[in-house]
């Protein structure tokens, strides 16, 4: 949609313009100028993390230098190399163990919830709907210490347990997949109810398949939420080998609180793979937060 | 035995809720009611001393602490990167919503920080914001400014340091809702605003931002609500200091409890926590509907 042609002065819409540029040519320039703004902030909104890069490239005496060199005159590795020698790699396969576990779970005990509340009549059932709604306002602040004794009694206190098996129940995925199937015409499982299908059928067979793109979007919203959870990994695990990635950071960086291009090469390792699963889903992920807000 | 199709559909109902609502009476009900009660003891995970009820002890120390009031006064200043974040993010929504070149990178670009570990994210400002070599004093002091903020370093600043950072990190969150919500409204009416003559300003002003209103109204919702439970970002970086400067509300929750091991004092303070939570929905659930356009 660049067309450049010049036109008359009277254009399509019928307003006589005063200027010498016609009606596309302003639309042109404004575009560009936009473009222009848009792209130079995007740009300060991104520096952090290229200064992050750069950073964890160089040596320590190159850190703060002013003005900043993007591109370091000797890239070193060395950073990198230690941050994965202190266990970044355990951390890693935790992160990723606990994260794929909650999401498959909370994905597919949500889809079950959102069926029965969206798809179901039965008595009580807005009753209890409205009862996970005014559920949602707990802060975790309240659920931390109860959690606490609760999981000191069960005897999973420190243990990877203590993430999962609340990850797998989330009230927040029920209200983004009920709001998806309510938009799924009752005509199609009707039909399907009338060749004698039940629930369990319709369920796996016709709604699944067509809720993919919001199973999808929920999946990968669910995942990115539990690899940068900190604050449960904080208050309930402590020993060193079950950390996950955001507790290796802090611990890391605590160990080496003057290390500065350390410090940046472990926070690349936190980071980079939310930004290739961002990369990848970016679609999805826009898509999926964007209706939440809108419909919410 | 054959039961009525509604006794059948009631129970095909259930079967589907159960198991996710049995995770969240298990991992959000009863945690709530136990710590509905552990509000009114002594509990102390390091003692051995036998618990005892002591009901509104707790409430009378909390309203006495200190600590307390700077929490409070440090939330606040915390929950003021919500409002900044959505008057931003309305403006670049509508710049954006423009015809221009790379719109999808540009969007991507804006939302990046929002998916990122907050903590990691947290680590590179803290150094960006370093005050004596810090990249961002460096740029301030070579503009003319000879004595930048000390930032996080410093008692008077070290609050409005971390709003800086959480206004960058939802920035593009909120700049997606809004994006969402400004494809909603009917371009004709755009169209006959234009022919009508009138300016973009105007049409920004009478028209844009009543329609997205109900999107600020929630934005402000769920940003206050995020903000007042936040606390991780805040404890990787500084844990609270330095001071007592970054301690706010759902800090101090986390501290008394898992620093200190005062369980029963800490449950109370969550559930002050809470009513405060509750006293902004209320007021904006009020307030909603004067100055929320809705048709």
């Amino acid at each position: 949609m660049n067309q450049i042609a010049p036109g008359p002065a009277q254009t399509a819409t019928g307003r006589v313009t005063t200027t010498f540029l016609s009606y596309q040519q302003r639309r042109f320039i404004s575009k560009l100028v936009l473009t222009f703004i848009l792209t130079f902030l995007a740009i300060i909104m991104v520096l952090p993390f290229v200064w992050m890069i750069s950073t964890s490239f160089k040596t320590g005496n190159e850190v703060f230098n002013y003005p900043v060199e993007w591109l370091p005159a000797h890239p070193v590795f060395d950073n990198h190399i230690k941050v994965w020698a202190e266990g970044f790699l355990t951390y890693y396969l935790n992160s990723l163990k606990i994260s794929i576990i909650c999401m498959t779970g909370s994905t597919f005990f949500g889809a079950l919830a959102a069926y029965g509340f969206s798809r179901i009549e039965f008595k009580g059932r807005d009753q209890i709907f409205f009862l996970y709604l005014a559920m949602l306002m707990i802060p975790p602040q309240i659920l931390f210490v109860p959690r606490f004794i609760m999981f000191n009694w069960a005897g999973i206190y420190n243990t990877h347990w203590a993430l999962i098996l609340p990850g797998q129940f989330t009230i927040f995925g029920v209200f983004l997949l009920r709001q998806f199937f309510k938009g799924i015409p009752r005509e199609i499982s009707e039909s399907a109810a009338v060749d004698g299908a039940g629930h369990l059928r319709i369920f796996f067979q016709i709604i699944l398949p067509l809720a993919k793109p919001a199973l999808v979007t929920f999946a990968i919203l669910d995942f990115t939420w539990n690899w940068n959870d900190y604050e449960n990994a904080l208050v309930f695990l402590v020993n060193r080998d079950l950390y996950t990635v955001p507790l290796g950071l802090t611990n890391f960086i605590g160990e080496h609180n003057v290390d500065y291009n350390g410090m940046m090469a472990a926070a690349v390792a936190a980071i980079i793979p939310m930004v290739i699963v961002f990369l990848i889903g970016q679609k999805f992920i826009i898509q999926g937060v964007a209706n939440t807000g809108v419909k919410g | 035995m054959k039961m009525s199709w509604s006794k059948r559909q009631k129970l095909a109902g259930y079967l589907f809720i159960a198991p996710n609502m049995i995770g969240i009476v298990i991992f959000f009900l009863i945690p709530a009611i136990i710590s509905f009660v552990v509000m009114f003891t002594d509990l102390d995970f390091l003692s051995k001393a036998p618990v005892n009820f002591v009901w509104f002890d707790n409430f009378v120390r909390v309203f006495g602490d200190e600590t307390f009031y700077t929490a409070l006064k440090n939330t606040f200043i915390f929950l003021l990167a919500v409002p900044v974040s959505i008057a931003i993010a309305v403006i670049l929504a509508i710049l954006l919503n423009n015809k221009i070149y790379f719109k999808p990178v540009l969007r991507a670009m804006y939302f990046m920080p929002y998916i990122t570990s907050s903590v990691a994210i947290a680590f590179v400002w803290s150094l960006l914001l370093q005050p004596s070599t810090g990249p961002i004093n460096g740029f301030l002091r070579s503009i003319g400014i000879s004595d930048p903020p000390r930032w996080l370093a410093s008692t008077e600043t070290s609050m409005y340091g971390i709003d800086i950072i959480m206004v960058w990190y939802t920035l593009g969150f909120n700049m997606i809702i809004y994006l969402a919500a400004l494809q909603e409204i009917p371009t004709d009416l755009l169209e006959a605003a234009r022919i009508d003559g009138a300016r973009s300003w105007q049409t920004v002003r009478r028209i844009i931002l009543p329609l997205i209103s109900p999107t600020t109204f929630f934005l402000l919702i769920t940003g206050l609500m995020g903000a007042i439970k936040t606390f991780g970002l805040i404890q990787a970086i500084t844990q609270g200091g330095p001071g007592d400067s970054t301690v706010v509300l759902s800090l101090f929750v986390y501290r008394t409890a898992f620093s200190y091991y005062e369980l029963g004092y800490a449950s109370a303070i969550a559930w002050v926590l809470f009513m405060i939570v509750l006293v902004i929905t209320a007021i904006q659930w009020f307030g909603q509907k004067k100055w929320v356009y809705s048709n």
